[in-house]
């Protein structure tokens, strides 16, 4: 597989959430406004790519018996720098994401790519592989917050868009409209991909 | 016969070599980068503080830490550290830090009184883990406005505030509770209620 190739594949084919139905929990949780999804998803993207990368080139070092002891240790690691740094740049962004952020460690997106990808390829396709698995999951929640905010405060990054004719839709603002949102969503994508292989 | 040659990273030692070695590595670049950023964590988290008292006391927020040092002195009597507001030299109020059990977690929360202790001036909370969208509501600008003004002692004792639904109107006595969080509301009212005793008791008689 070429680079390009790695990248389209874990970004959109095999993408972590609507096709692989991984990291549906934090998709879930901070998904009503797009601002928290940015910040969680650049996160996940960031944790991704590095750890990949390192597990990657410690595969041939790395005791099979241990591996996935190492693997949570490389990625905790990296999580908890995220972590630190909202604490210290971004203190808002880290007060609204909360929990969420230490809790990207045990994201099953991670731990999958760490096993499926990065333990058996090089260092560059493993963060090639990391960075498209971590869009995937950025894009979804970006999809969903979209919708979320839009309905649910009228706005968009925190911008007014619709005016103050807009009845907010309560409910986008809580957990269940994120269930609806995602569902919807993986039923669209998986219609449109039964479609294109069919044609 | 021939004795085998037996390499490191075939022996049962090397998983826990390497398990000690990789975890050294990366506690230590973790300490490193905590220590760089902790102080200003701790900076910020300073400034939120005094920003809160100062937004507790209604008074004026221009520059944080100016503002703080004109209007603010922190004072300590029987144990209990609070925050004393003077304008233009004369004494205008005092906050106290509180803290007691909500549904999930701890809440903090601070609580500004008038000078002769008798009425609250403000009140907002600090630090509180309630269920978002529901308990979490507690730091919402209507809730907390509502004890403003509020008298703390009627007939020689302490009110405690009682809750009635949110869409009736309160009396002197009562707040509105938050819709679908009770037990939040009702942690509210009872760490004001027992951290008022306590500091009405020790400070009324000095």
């Amino acid at each position: 597989m070429t680079k390009k190739q790695i990248l389209i594949n874990s970004l959109f084919t095999e993408n972590a959430v609507w096709r692989q139905i991984l990291g549906i929990c934090s998709a879930l949780a901070v998904t009503n406004l797009l601002m928290n999804s940015l910040v969680m998803g650049l996160g996940v993207i960031f944790t991704l790519a590095c750890s990949c990368f390192t597990i990657s080139m410690l595969r041939n070092y790395i005791p099979n018996r241990i591996r996935m002891m190492v693997q949570v240790l490389i990625i905790a690691s990296f999580v908890i720098i995220v972590d630190i740094f909202l604490r210290a740049f971004l203190p808002n962004m880290s007060k609204a994401l909360g929990p969420y952020v230490g809790l990207i460690i045990t994201n099953c997106i991670i731990m999958g790519r760490a096993e499926a990808f990065a333990s058996k390829n090089t260092p560059v396709n493993s963060a090639i592989d990391g960075i498209g698995a971590g869009a995937g999951y950025a894009l979804v929640l970006l999809i969903i917050a979209f919708f979320r905010e839009l309905f649910g405060f009228g706005t968009l990054f925190g911008v007014q868009v619709l005016g103050a004719w807009w009845t907010k839709w309560s409910i986008m603002v809580m957990a269940p409209s994120a269930f609806f949102m995602l569902a919807l969503l993986m039923w669209g994508v998986y219609t449109l991909q039964t479609k294109a292989k069919k044609s | 016969m021939e004795k085998q040659k037996i390499y490191f990273s075939e022996t049962k030692f090397y998983p826990v070599f390497f398990m000690m070695v990789i975890t050294i590595i990366c506690v230590g670049i973790l300490a490193t980068f905590y220590h760089l950023t902790n102080k200003r964590v701790e900076n910020y988290q300073a400034t939120q503080i005094q920003k809160q008292v100062l937004e507790t006391f209604e008074l004026p927020v221009m520059s944080v830490k100016e503002d703080y040092e004109k209007y603010i002195t922190v004072r300590t009597r029987d144990n209990i550290n609070f925050y004393e507001a003077k304008r233009d030299n004369i004494v205008i109020g005092y906050c106290f830090p509180m803290q007691g059990s909500g549904l999930w977690g701890t809440i903090r929360a601070l609580v500004a009184l008038d000078v002769e202790l008798s009425q609250i001036t403000g009140f907002s909370i600090i630090e509180q883990n309630e269920t978002p969208g529901l308990g979490a509501r507690i730091t919402e600008a209507w809730f907390l406005n509502q004890f403003k003004k509020k008298p703390i002692i009627l007939n020689d004792e302490i009110i405690k505030y009682s809750l009635i639904p949110e869409e009736e109107k309160a009396g002197i006595k009562e707040i509105q509770q938050i819709t679908g969080a009770t037990a939040s509301s009702r942690a509210i009212v009872n760490i004001l209620y027992n951290n008022l005793v306590e500091i009405i008791n020790k400070f009324k008689n000095s």
